[in-house]
């Protein structure tokens, strides 16, 4: 266990520090320069150039990321080129919104997609099947930011339900809560569709099996064959998905952001990308890469905790 | 197993029906009571976030507007009138030869959290910060020949000029590097993290910015003008208009800022709850023609591609009226505004004519733009009104960085570009006009004709004279067409009826100072 484990760690860390240094070289290959960003249409020469040197802009490329994994390494993101502030800083106030918004997300998709895809695979073929496996495609198939807009006029104007807008500075849990539901269910509902087809052909595959056959022979209610025998084996693999879909939802969460004006790692990466700021994007990257491995190894190791063929391989 | 019970029977009945109904109403009533407001600070919705309240590097207008309620100039423009009128300056003087001038500042004006009384030395500060090239100011060329400022005594500053220059006042007014820091402030603070902790002596308070979120101030009891009517102010980052909208008719913010599209403004004004308010702005759209390029060195080809565009068109079909026809690149917001320039209404067959006369063959224009609204929206039928005179274009829309850079570097044929700032004329006519403003800069036509009457304007101290040779300027340049004004920006803003007392600009922020609230 204990080798497993540090696998699993040294995984972890070569991917971080795979995907920063991928997005370190990426978003020097758009083209467009911070120091002309933040200057403006008043720059003059010298201006621009004695900024660009204080970036470090005007060093080779190899030696700006020497520069900049030195700094990781003492823990140093750098200053937001924009704002002059600690780039760590702008992430951490970032990050529990996504959080929050990622977690209400697949806590709602799966109270909506578990029981969904059990109906539908106990009926299957039926038209309660046919109807959840339409509902779940249109899911799947709606761009979450629609969802959102069209979640917007119906929850927030015609039937004023919901704020519109998808966050609070208020203190009161209730406030937060309120505005986070109408975001939550909007992503979670797109999520809620994958897992209502995958808890589906999951529920599918076990109910086929022998023993599910000799149960109901032995008069087991159909009930409890269903709920006790069937779904706990099929919840292995939806597990995993709920996993992935987290990790995804993270990132994801940038269309319901934008839509509900709400705070979050995705829409502060999206908004330094626009403005360059290198700093800031190499930082929430870094942050949103480092979360997404720490569920996925976190869940890795729960694996290998429950199922020993995980770890031999 | 309840759970499994309720899905397989499921049956809809009476019962299920009114205990939903009965949820959603108890739920409803719960709500209400969460929208309502806490109590009477004003909350103002803003498109983008804010990241930089330092007068000396500030850009945009999300954070030109929160400066504004921090921060005084020594004077300032009239929201109303947008007339130069005291600020910190109670009074001031120009000396004889036009070469100095010399400000009286108010006394006792405190400046925010305890940081001691305004000074002279604060203003010698604040002007020598955004000139000295170390602090990299994007503003450091709008105070270009202040030759040094001096602080008389306490109360009293003397700026010192190269040569006369009428337009300072200007420059000094409270907006970007007008605006006044204190020496302590930021010495203490630090030039960096002095960005998000700005120190002023205006009538709000700076109290947190919550990245991605919110940004607040709160209401200066001290303030020298007496305390604002309000507890403070939240400015809300809403990016969706139609969410900006829903959110404004339910209550949930106070004022929409920086309301743009045509569709929303619309529905704004049919609601009862809403007031929406809308005035000239110091802004013009403009195609920009690089004369460099053949054969946009032609004038006959330049006025073919004004009078082929159909402007009338793009305003009243595209923008539905909501923008107004731009004669130059003074909109009517400026006191040196005029009609009396060369006028390029929508005549194809003249243009045709002009640029037959021009004889300069086939050739293609690419129009260049940045793929922000409503820039990437409108080059489609400026193309469209131009193939129809016989010019052949392609659009290329940039990503913004993408776009600074290719302007700068200076080889497009064209680009598309918005100037807007105070209203003061130097900042549309130098920027776009002056030899020095490229590159880097606006002057991408590389026009050079205007540096000799923009050189006798600033040294005019007769403000009538002066503003004759501004028209020259116009009537010139509108000859010339280097630029072509696609129109001339009108600002719309909304507030709900329980705002009081507000007062629009001219110049793309706003200012809460004067407002109350009546919830």
């Amino acid at each position: 266990m204990v080798k497993y484990l540090a696998r699993r760690l040294f995984l972890m860390g070569i991917t971080v520090i795979g995907m920063v240094t991928v997005v370190f070289f990426l978003i020097r290959l758009i083209p467009g320069d911070p120091a002309e960003y933040m200057l403006g249409d008043y720059a003059t020469k010298e201006n621009l150039a004695a900024l660009r040197a204080e970036l470090g802009l005007n060093l080779p490329i190899y030696k700006q990321y020497l520069r900049f994994t030195q700094r990781a390494f003492t823990g140093d993101l750098g200053n937001s080129v924009v704002t002059g502030q600690p780039a760590m800083d702008e992430v951490i106030e970032s990050l529990p919104w996504s959080a929050a918004l990622a977690l209400g997300g697949i806590v709602i998709a799966i109270i909506i997609g578990v029981p969904l895809g059990v109906i539908s695979a106990v009926r299957q073929g039926s038209w309660t099947d046919l109807s959840v496996m339409l509902i779940a495609l249109a899911g799947i198939s709606f761009p979450v930011f629609w969802v959102g807009l069209v979640g917007i006029l119906i929850f927030a104007h015609e039937i004023p339900l919901f704020p519109a807008l998808g966050a609070t500075s208020s203190g009161n849990v209730l406030r937060q809560l309120h505005h986070l539901a109408l975001p939550a269910l909007v992503l979670g509902s797109s999520v809620a569709a994958y897992i209502a087809r995958l808890t589906r052909s999951a529920m599918l595959e076990v109910l086929s099996q022998e023993y599910v056959r000799v149960a109901r022979a032995m008069g087991i209610p159909e009930s409890r064959v269903v709920y006790r025998l069937a779904l706990r084996n099929a919840l292995i693999p939806v597990l995993a998905v709920i996993g992935v879909t987290f990790a995804w939802s993270l990132g994801s969460a940038i269309l319901v952001e934008a839509v509900f004006s709400r705070p979050g790692l995705g829409s502060m990466i999206l908004k330094a990308i626009f403005a360059r700021d290198y700093q800031l994007v190499q930082a929430g990257v870094m942050v949103l890469s480092l979360a997404v491995v720490l569920i996925n190894t976190s869940l890795d190791i729960v694996y290998g905790l429950v199922d020993p063929r995980v770890r031999a391989g | 197993m309840q759970l499994l019970q309720f899905f397989r029977v499921g049956k809809i009945t009476a019962t299920n029906i009114a205990s939903a109904i009965f949820v959603i109403l108890a739920a409803s009533s719960f709500v209400v009571q969460l929208a309502q407001a806490d109590d009477d600070t004003l909350r103002v919705r803003i498109g983008s976030d804010v990241g930089v309240l330092d007068p000396a590097r500030i850009f945009g207008i999300e954070n030109q507007t929160v400066a504004g309620h921090v921060y005084n100039g020594l004077v300032k423009y009239d929201q109303a009138t947008n007339k130069v009128v005291p600020d910190l300056a109670t009074e001031w003087s120009v000396a004889a030869d036009g070469k100095s001038y010399t400000f009286k500042l108010r006394s006792g004006v405190k400046w925010h959290k305890g940081y001691g009384q305004l000074t002279a030395d604060d203003v010698k500060f604040s002007l020598d910060r955004v000139l000295d090239p170390k602090t990299k100011s994007r503003y450091a060329g709008q105070l270009a020949g202040v030759k040094g400022v001096e602080a008389i005594d306490k109360l009293t500053v003397k700026i010192m000029l190269e040569k006369p220059n009428a337009g300072l006042l200007n420059k000094l007014t409270a907006f970007n590097q007008g605006w006044i820091v204190s020496r302590k402030a930021v010495t203490k603070i630090g030039d960096k993290k002095y960005q998000m902790n700005p120190i002023g002596t205006g009538p709000f308070v700076f109290e947190k910015w919550r990245p991605g979120n919110e940004v607040s101030v709160v209401a200066n009891k001290d303030y020298f003008g007496g305390a604002p009517k309000i507890s403070g102010v939240v400015f809300k980052l809403i990016k969706d208009e139609t969410a900006a909208a829903i959110a404004l008719e339910n209550g949930e913010i106070d004022i929409f800022f920086a309301l743009q599209q045509p569709v929303i403004i619309d529905r704004l004004r049919k609601s009862k709850k809403v007031t929406v308010l809308d005035r000239a702005a110091n802004h013009t759209i403009n195609l920009v023609m690089n004369m460099t390029k053949k054969p946009l060195g032609n004038l006959k080809v330049r006025q073919a591609i004004a009078y082929g565009i159909n402007r009338d068109g793009l305003i009243n079909g595209y923008f539905k009226g909501t923008k107004a026809m731009g004669h130059s690149v003074l909109t009517s917001s400026f006191p040196e505004f005029s009609e009396d320039v060369p006028q390029y209404p929508y005549n194809p067959e003249k243009a045709k004519k002009l640029l037959k006369a021009a004889n300069v063959g086939d050739f293609t224009l690419e129009l260049v733009t940045v793929g922000l609204s409503p820039y990437d929206q409108l080059i489609v039928p400026v193309a469209n009104d131009l193939n129809k005179i016989g010019i052949k274009t392609k659009i290329t829309v940039l990503e913004r960085g993408a776009y600074l850079q290719a302007r700068t570097k200076g080889d497009i044929m064209t680009c598309l570009t918005g100037v807007v700032g105070p209203p003061d004329p130097d900042s549309p006519l130098v920027t776009l006009y002056a030899t020095k403003s490229y590159p880097p800069g606006l002057n991408t036509s590389r026009y050079k004709k205007a540096d000799d009457l923009l050189a006798k304007a600033a040294s005019e101290q007769n403000s009538a004279k002066r503003t004759d040779i501004y028209r020259q300027i116009l009537k010139q340049t509108m000859a010339d067409v280097p630029v072509l004004p696609l129109y001339a920006d009108q600002l719309f803003i909304a507030h709900s009826n329980e705002v009081k007392g507000f007062v629009q600009n001219s110049l793309f922020t706003m200012q809460s100072y004067s407002v109350s609230l009546n919830r």
